[in-house]
This record gives structure tokens, C-alpha cells and sequence, in this order.
């Protein structure tokens, strides 16, 4: 135990030596701030009058509470892409630095196995994503609720689907730095899956224009085996918004695939020699 | 069951293969080694030797390709059997956003050292290697010679009973290397293993009590220091000898070596650097010098390699 918490505990160290966690936490309270000074709302004798957002301006409750719901969607969507982005570049660089020749041999002499020192490093850095997301969620959550006292909890679950999905995407982080040593590789890979996986969640529409039953297998193959990144983007909005609810195969086949890519991680760092 | 060699290898190998070619390159070859508990012992070679790889192996950093290595009777691939070892890397590089007390308790924790005894031990260790007024610092601001003595603090926080060090005194200055040396003594006396992979030969010499030379991934020769530098002999230093007796008389020596177009060759005896001179004055051989001389690691380092 004393070990895990250490090597957690040195990720965290590492995030703010290089600003990492300070940089999002800065960019979280700037959006929390904005939403703070943005948010305007005329109380007149204990009842909201007028709300007025992005330059729109509702006075009726129904309106009020489609708007917010729009502004939280809003914001899952915003954390979803560019949030995603800047989470996994700036976590890319935590598992190569610990793979530095004079760094890696020093960790590796502890009584600490290889497993060990790569989860807890894994584990590090998706707290400190962790902490960034339930940050900027929390804040906007209670402005809106305290300004509109309209609290609406399914906005939260935004926080559940973001870290899991960067949990997930940062499996593909630590295989391609263990193999490659290389944050940018690492980056590049994990955008380029979340760009994939926008392209591979127009299934429905591609499996009719696809000529070949061969080629539509390979598309379903691809689909079936790549994160569902934007098919949990739309779960989010869903019930947020409170639509119908597309099942649970994106969550479990995202799953999977982080499992064999950190099982795959995993294995290659136990093998390797340093 | 405990056993009586703090490290004890058998047939130790590690085969590399090149990226493209995959030419075999074997770093170690078939290392044997037994180190008892509580020795000082000197691990020599020259550059590419093996020495690193060794230790890698013994500290599971690198997987051999055959043979086993045991620490206190633990195979060396467990966890477990590097809880009792302290060990400082050469080219170290300490991450430079720990404080060089962070640092301590940083790798004091993957050792297993409770977070009471880190708080204690890490002012001991510190004022220990002369850094006392340093914990507060960023490692970035250390000196090499600073982060070396950190660096040894770091292998000593969790008291272990077998210390690796990979060249110690690297970058340190004369009374650092002092400074380490008394330290080393100290924990000599308390019945630590000390293992030292080192270029240098006279410290290895005035420290370990045994030693191992290592030559293109073999031990080349091994033993006692006392025993191995034991012997006097003379050095003879001749000009412009003739490259078939340059050839003989190294057969005879027990070193030979041609430097700055002197040739220079080491005898055991009296009788056999005077019969050199005989030898080399009969092909008119300019004679330099002889001095007699006892027995160097140096000297036997350089024969060794050299054969």
C-alpha cells in the first residue's frame, strides 16, 4: 500500500512540476468563471424573471429548463472533444518520463513488481484527470443550480463517462509508451482513435452504402473493436437531455478493448529490459 | 533457507541481438559468481565489459538469456529478494521536481519503509552524506557530486543489508570521495555486502577485499585483493626491441605492454628481468629503466584485460 500511494502521489508531483495539473485546473476555473459572469438572472419578489444566456433571453420555466439543459450538453460536449484532447496531451509525457534510462533502474531495484509500477502510474494519472473533470463539472453544476435553481443531476453523469473514457484512451497512451517511449506517438495514436471512432459510429449509414458484405464486415470488425469515444459522447448527451438510451454495448466493448490494451501494456513492460 | 552468499550466479548469460542484422552480441557470458555476506567486492572491467548488464540482471532491470542469480538465496527475479538491497545507478537521473528530501522519502516508500521511519531517517541520511541543509532543494540545483552523495543516501534510507553501487565516487570530489569511503567503512563494520562496479582501481583496491575482473562479458580473473596483488616484481623498460623478442619476453613477463615506443614488461623475479637484460642488451636494446614495484590492481587489471 505504501507503495502504491507513493507512486501515486509521485504522478501527481510530476503533473504540477510540469504544470500539467495546474494548467487544466486553470482552464477549468476559466470556463467556471465564465459561466459564473455569463449567467444572468433577474429575481423579482422570489421569483426568476428573465434569464439571459449567450445573449438569449427566456422567461418561462419550461424554456429555462430546456436551456440549461442545453448549456450542460453544451459543456459535456466541450469536455468530451477538446477536453479529451488536452487531457490526453498532457498525460502523454507521464509514462515515457518514467521509462528514462538512469530513472527506470532505479524504480526497478525496489521491491515493487513491474505491474505494480505501471498501474500505480496509470492510476496517478487518471486521478489527476479525474480531479480536473469532477472540478470543472462540480463548479458549472453548482453555478447553474444556485443561479436557476434548477438542479439537474443527470448532468453529473458527465463526470463518470469523461474519466471513463479517458481511462480508457490512456490505455492506448501507456501501450504506445511503453513500446515507443514517445508522447507525441502516444498523442497522435489517441486523437486519431477519437477521430475514428466519430467516423466508425455512422455504422448504420456506412453498412448501407458499403457494396461488399466483406467490406461491411471489416467496417462492423472495426466498429465492434475500437473505443466507442463518440457513441459514449452521445450516451452522455442522451441522458442528459433525457432521451432514450442506446444500451450498454459501448461502455462494455470500451472496456474490453482498455483491458487488452493495458493487459497488453502490461505484458510488453514486463518483458522488456532497460 | 539462508544462505551464505549475498549474490550467488550461476552460468549467468545475456545475449543482445542487433536491430537489423540480429547479430548476437553476448554481453555476459556464463558469469559464476559468489559473493559471501558482510565482503567488500570490486567489480572491474573495461568499457563493455558486462559490468552493468550484470547488475541489471541481478536487480531484474535486464532478463538473462540463461543461467540464475540469487540474492541471500532468493531467485533475483522476485520482488521480494530486492527488499534487502540499496542500490545507486550510474548515470543516474533523479527526477529534478523532488526535493532532495522528496526524493528520499519517494524511494524509502517503494522500499517498503514506513512513513514514521522515513521522517526519521531522512535528516539522519541527509546530515549523513553532508546535505543536511540541502533537503529543502530542489535536485535540479544539486551539483553531480551533490546528487551523487544523494544518491547513496537514497540506497541507505531503508538500511539494507547488500548495497550495489555502480561507480560511487563518479563526479565526486577528493573529499567527497573520502567522505564515502568512511561512510562505507561504517557500514562495512555493521555487516553490509558492499558491491562496487568501479573504473577506479586504486579505490577498489584500498576498499574491497575481493574482486572480479571482468573482460568481454567473462570473469577474467577473481579473488582476494591481498592475494591477487601479493607479489613484487620489477618493471623493465626497453627501446627499440625487436618485435620476436618483444614477443618472448612477454611470454616470460607477467605483464607487457608498448607505450610511447618504450616497451615495457613487469617480472616476478630478479632472475628473470636480469635474464630480460641479458636478452635485450644482446640485440642492443636501449635499456630505459628497471624499478622494482609491488604488485598494482592497476598492473593485474591491465594483464588481465591485455591477455
Amino acid at each position: 500500500m505504501t507503495a502504491t500511494v507513493a507512486l501515486i502521489r509521485d504522478t501527481f508531483r510530476e503533473a504540477f512540476a510540469r504544470k500539467i495539473f495546474w494548467g487544466l485546473f486553470g482552464l477549468s476555473t476559466v470556463m467556471i468563471l465564465f459561466f459564473l459572469f455569463l449567467l444572468k438572472i433577474d429575481i423579482v419578489e422570489g421569483a426568476m424573471a428573465t434569464v439571459s444566456l449567450f445573449g438569449r433571453t427566456s422567461n418561462r420555466a419550461n424554456d429555462l429548463e430546456k436551456l440549461v439543459r442545453g448549456v450542460y450538453g453544451g459543456i459535456a460536449a466541450y469536455l468530451y472533444v477538446w477536453g479529451m484532447v488536452i487531457a490526453v496531451f498532457a498525460s502523454s509525457g507521464l509514462i515515457p518520463s518514467v521509462l528514462e534510462p538512469g530513472r527506470i533502474e532505479l524504480l526497478l531495484s525496489k521491491p515493487v513488481s513491474r505491474m505494480h509500477i505501471l498501474l500505480g502510474r496509470y492510476v496517478g494519472n487518471v486521478l489527476v484527470i479525474s480531479c480536473n473533470v469532477i472540478y470543472l463539472v462540480l463548479g458549472v453544476w453548482l453555478i447553474f443550480g444556485f443561479k436557476t435553481g434548477i438542479w439537474e443531476a443527470r448532468f453529473l453523469i458527465s463526470i463518470a463517462t469523461t474519466i471513463f473514457i479517458f481511462a480508457v484512451l490512456l490505455t492506448v497512451v501507456v501501450l504506445v509508451g511503453v513500446v515507443f517511449e514517445s508522447a507525441a506517438l502516444a498523442t497522435m495514436i489517441a486523437v486519431a482513435l477519437m477521430i475514428m471512432s466519430a467516423i466508425l459510429a455512422q455504422t448504420s449509414t456506412m453498412l448501407k452504402l458499403l457494396s461488399s458484405e466483406w467490406s461491411r464486415n471489416i467496417w462492423r470488425t472495426l466498429y465492434y473493436t475500437f473505443p466507442k469515444i463518440y457513441d459514449m459522447g452521445r450516451m452522455t448527451l442522451d441522458a442528459i437531455s433525457d432521451r432514450a438510451f442506446i444500451g450498454y454495448m459501448p461502455i462494455w466493448s470500451s472496456a474490453i478493448f482498455g483491458a487488452v490494451m493495458l493487459g497488453a501494456a502490461l505484458i510488453i513492460f514486463a518483458r522488456r529490459d532497460f | 533457507m539462508e544462505s551464505d552468499y549475498a549474490i550467488d550466479t550461476t552460468g549467468l548469460t545475456k545475449v543482445f541481438h542487433t536491430r537489423w542484422t540480429r547479430q548476437e552480441v553476448r554481453a555476459v557470458d556464463g558469469i559464476s559468481l559468489g559473493v559471501r555476506r558482510g565482503t567488500t567486492y570490486g567489480f572491474l572491467g573495461p568499457n563493455g565489459a558486462g559490468k552493468t548488464t550484470f547488475v541489471k540482471m541481478l536487480l531484474s532491470a535486464v532478463h538473462p538469456t540463461a543461467g540464475s542469480a540469487h540474492i541471500f538465496g532468493k531467485p533475483a527475479g522476485l520482488p521480494e529478494a530486492r527488499r534487502p538491497i540499496g542500490y545507486l545507478p550510474e548515470n543516474h537521473r533523479f527526477p529534478t521536481y523532488f526535493t532532495g528530501a522528496g526524493m528520499l522519502d519517494f524511494y524509502a516508500a517503494l522500499s517498503g519503509l514506513a512513513a514514521a521511519d522515513r521522517k526519521r531517517r531522512i535528516p539522519e541520511l541527509l546530515d549523513r552524506v553532508g546535505l543536511d541543509r540541502w533537503g529543502g532543494v530542489r535536485v535540479g540545483k544539486y551539483s553531480k557530486g551533490m546528487l551523487q552523495r544523494l544518491g547513496l543516501a537514497q540506497a541507505l534510507m531503508h538500511s539494507p543489508t547488500l548495497l550495489i553501487l555502480d561507480e560511487p565516487s563518479d563526479g565526486v570530489d577528493p573529499v567527497g570521495r573520502r567522505h564515502i569511503r568512511e561512510i562505507l567503512g561504517a557500514l562495512e563494520e555493521q555487516g553490509v555486502t558492499i558491491f562496487i562496479n568501479s573504473h577506479l582501481l586504486v579505490e577498489v583496491e584500498m576498499f574491497c577485499k575481493e574482486v572480479a575482473i571482468l573482460d568481454r562479458g567473462k570473469v577474467a580473473l577473481s579473488g582476494r585483493v591481498r592475494e591477487l596483488t601479493a607479489g613484487k616484481g620489477y618493471r623493465l623498460s626497453a627501446a627499440q626491441v625487436p618485435e620476436r623478442l618483444y614477443d618472448e619476453l612477454k611470454q616470460r613477463a607477467a605483464a607487457a605492454a608498448v607505450q610511447d615506443g618504450l616497451s615495457d614488461f613487469h617480472f616476478a623475479t630478479r632472475e628473470q628481468v636480469n635474464e630480460a637484460v641479458d636478452l635485450l642488451r644482446a640485440e642492443k636494446c636501449e635499456i630505459e629503466s628497471v624499478i622494482p614495484t609491488t604488485s598494482t590492481l592497476e598492473e593485474l587489471f591491465v594483464k588481465t584485460v591485455q591477455k
